[in-house]
């Protein structure tokens, strides 16, 4: 008894070692953190002769299957071959993961940033910027005029968090909208979905064909929530969410969905793909139409790339929406960690590169390279397919550019509404049940 | 015990000790800690008490969620380790080449489960996977293998067949330590074939069996990348493991996440305990 007695204080003893070991590493980040600014006295920009070796960590989703990879590692060769004293290391994660943002999180609150983070803006940045481990940048782009005013000011106007300040410099833009294969129209002699007659003729035609109408995903439902929700709701009921009161619109557009689904309208097996397969089975023309983003159309096969069009999601009778409202904007940008920032050695290298990495040159690089809208001013991205000029041209025309659904609840309600998909295309709920239920867990969250 | 061996059995003690309490006692009394708070990220919680246990106890996706791993868990057993065991039975009756099947029947537990959750992709994929495509050549209707009726059962193939090499290979060495007297005498006896098996070998490795169904049981608590890559939970196959993963890092609620964390700890702890209870029988030594 007595020496099991002692086992077990000794057992416990360790087990509080190493609490207070794993405790006592804040405390040591902080330090450092504190430490920095003692040791810039004074912010020189000029150079020193002989420049300290720089390590620079860059966090992007530049990586894995990303369009525009090589356009990006070559900006960072680029780079270090003319700052030879800085090496950066590319730290990459697709940001179709949803651990991205957890990797993202983590890393920022545990003393693990990044020096140059490319990152969501919108709800999904303001934790890390109320926990102020990223720094607001006006004063930077203030101190180089040049730099400033090469961006397209809609592109910085974009990019301001909600308290008015500046914290990620945009690089690309991005559109979402109806991708639809002309031939696969035309071949079957079915009207493009300009409305929504129109709509439901498509997918009755092609369904009747044994040709998927509309492929997505049911779990990974972003895309089709966005687009349902917001040609349903229209654009100001959709910006405001469901903090206040519940807008009937939006179960509108669930139930919209719905009168797809019952038409044939998506795969047999969309409950369980993922959104790569949903844009596989259009890509292969097996589906004529995919609601995606930008990014998707560098990826589509060079047959359905040439014979793609991209047209805004067509408005859900009876609702709010215009027909014209389209989801994109910068919804992206390199934010710079405090903890760089307070760093002298780090300071001025990360800016450099923070600069290097948004110049005109190397956003029209990236925006060639994945298809995204540049954020610089009077920049064209060289050979553009007709599909991205065609999106171009649809967001010019819109009536209004929205930030997708996601970004204006919470993750938790979005879950919720995306986990409420299936249930409401099968008749298991109704429109207004998933809404009710998401403005439910809205509220709890507050 | 002497007075001095004490100092070395701590001494031996403290690295297992150390290493259990980063990686297993630190993480659980934290969870158990963020259970009591609503979490909004990492940066920021508030105290709501037994909110989340409030919350959990009428999820019934959490409920859904139990009945499926209960199921997939009921596969698990009946299946893996039935085959395993009848594999094992098998290979122990051959003279030669039994290191072959060993090495053959054990390969798939090297390969990661989400290669063969991607592999299993493309053999359930209703457009252009292997099955349609086989069922089409011979002129049959294409089938939605992972529809509501079937994706559990479906998704419960690669999860059975991973991990049967495991216990496969437990059963095979625990049989070739039976004493060959046991069997020499049950020769005499005039015992042979499937009669030798029933009431000499399966007998013999109860014990080992025993240890088998626990490992197959905390084994399904953890299942989470064939349901995560087949199906994502969809169409009735959600699992505690993938509901955690939605919970707690696609909501970013923490604290929601950590109370489920507990309670997969509380349900898995109670079902090895009713199985150890249920399969009690006097240890058998040679």
């Amino acid at each position: 008894m007595k020496k099991s007695a002692l086992t077990i204080v000794s057992l416990l003893l360790v087990m509080t070692m190493f609490l207070a070991a794993c405790g006592g590493n804040k405390p040591t980040d902080g330090g450092k953190a504190s430490n920095t600014p003692s040791s810039t006295p004074t912010e020189t920009q000029e150079p020193s002769k002989e420049p300290d070796p720089v390590n620079l960590r860059v966090f992007s989703t530049f990586g894995g299957t990303d369009a525009a990879r090589e356009a990006f590692q070559k900006a960072l060769d680029e780079f270090t071959s003319a700052n030879p004293h800085v090496k950066i290391e590319n730290d990459t994660m697709s940001a179709n993961d949803d651990g991205f943002r957890t990797k993202v999180n983590t890393d920022m609150t545990n003393g693990n940033e990044p020096d140059l983070l490319f990152y969501f803006i919108g709800t999904d940045a303001s934790e890390i910027i109320k926990s102020e481990k990223v720094v607001p940048l006006d004063e930077v782009l203030d101190a180089d005029p040049e730099w400033k005013n090469g961006f397209a000011p809609a592109a910085l106007e974009f990019a301001k968090h909600e308290d008015g300040k500046t914290y990620a410099i945009p690089l690309t833009g991005f559109f979402e909208g109806l991708l639809v294969n002309k031939k696969i129209f035309a071949d079957n002699g079915v009207e493009l979905p300009t409305d929504w007659e129109k709509m439901k003729a498509a997918v009755s035609g092609l369904k009747a064909k044994g040709i998927i109408p509309l492929s997505g995903p049911f779990d990974q439902s972003h895309y089709l929530l966005e687009h349902f929700i917001l040609a349903a709701a229209g654009s100001e009921s959709q910006n405001k969410g469901l903090k206040d009161a519940v807008d009937p619109n939006w179960a509108k557009g669930l139930d919209a969905m719905k009168e797809l689904y019952d038409l044939g309208a998506f795969p047999e097996d969309a409950a369980t793909i993922d959104l790569g397969m949903a844009a596989n089975y259009y890509s292969e023309g097996l589906a004529a139409m995919v609601l995606e983003g930008s990014w998707a159309i560098g990826g589509l096969s060079d047959e359905t790339k040439a014979n793609t069009t991209v047209l805004p999601f067509p408005a859900v009778p009876g609702g709010a929406g215009t027909g014209k409202d389209v989801v994109g904007g910068f919804g992206t940008g390199f934010y710079v960690s405090k903890a760089t920032y307070d760093n002298a050695a780090k300071k001025d290298a990360t800016i450099a590169l923070l600069k290097h990495l948004t110049s005109p040159a190397t956003i029209k690089n990236i925006a060639t390279a994945n298809g995204g809208t540049p954020a610089a001013a009077g920049v064209e991205p060289e050979g553009v397919t007709q599909a991205v000029l065609d999106g171009f041209k649809m967001v010019s025309e819109a009536t209004s550019v929205n930030s997708p659904i996601d970004s204006k609840v919470t993750p938790e309600t979005f879950s919720e509404l995306r986990a409420n998909v299936q249930p409401v295309v099968t008749g298991k709920k109704t429109g207004t049940e998933a809404i009710d239920a998401a403005k439910k867990v809205e509220d709890s969250a507050k | 015990m002497m007075k001095g061996d004490r100092k070395y059995i701590v001494m031996f003690l403290l690295p297992a000790a150390a290493f259990m309490s980063v990686f297993l006692y630190y993480p659980f009394f934290k969870s158990l800690f963020l259970s009591f708070f609503r979490t909004q990220g990492f940066s920021t919680k508030t105290y709501v008490g037994l909110d989340n246990y409030v919350r959990m106890f009428s999820d019934n996706l959490l409920g859904a969620a139990t009945l499926h791993t209960l199921e997939l868990m009921f596969y698990v057993i009946v299946f893996q380790v039935g085959i395993a065991l009848f594999l094992a039975v098998l290979v122990d009756n051959i003279t030669w080449g039994k290191g072959f099947f060993r090495t053959v029947f054990f390969f798939p537990v090297v390969i990661s489960g989400t290669a063969i959750a991607l592999l299993f992709v493309l053999f359930y994929n209703f457009q252009f996977g292997l099955l349609n495509t086989i069922l089409q050549n011979f002129g049959f209707s294409k089938v939605n293998w992972l529809s509501e009726s079937m994706a559990l059962k479906a998704v419960a193939i690669p999860t059975v067949w991973h991990y049967v090499g495991f216990y496969f290979v437990l059963f095979l060495t625990a049989m070739s330590k039976i004493p060959s007297d046991f069997y020499e005498a049950a020769k005499l006896e005039g015992i042979t074939g499937v009669k030798k098996t029933f009431l000499l070998t399966i007998p013999l490795i109860m014990s080992d069996i025993k240890v088998v169904i626990t490992l197959a049981i905390t084994g399904t608590m953890k299942v989470f990348e064939f349901i995560y890559i087949l199906t994502r939970g969809a169409n009735g196959t959600e699992v505690l493991g993938t509901y955690i993963f939605k919970k707690a890092i696609v909501d970013r609620n923490f604290g929601y996440g950590s109370t489920i964390a507990i309670y997969i700890v509380v349900f898995g702890v109670l079902l090895s305990l009713l199985a150890n209870r249920l399969l009690k029988r006097d240890e058998i030594t040679y």
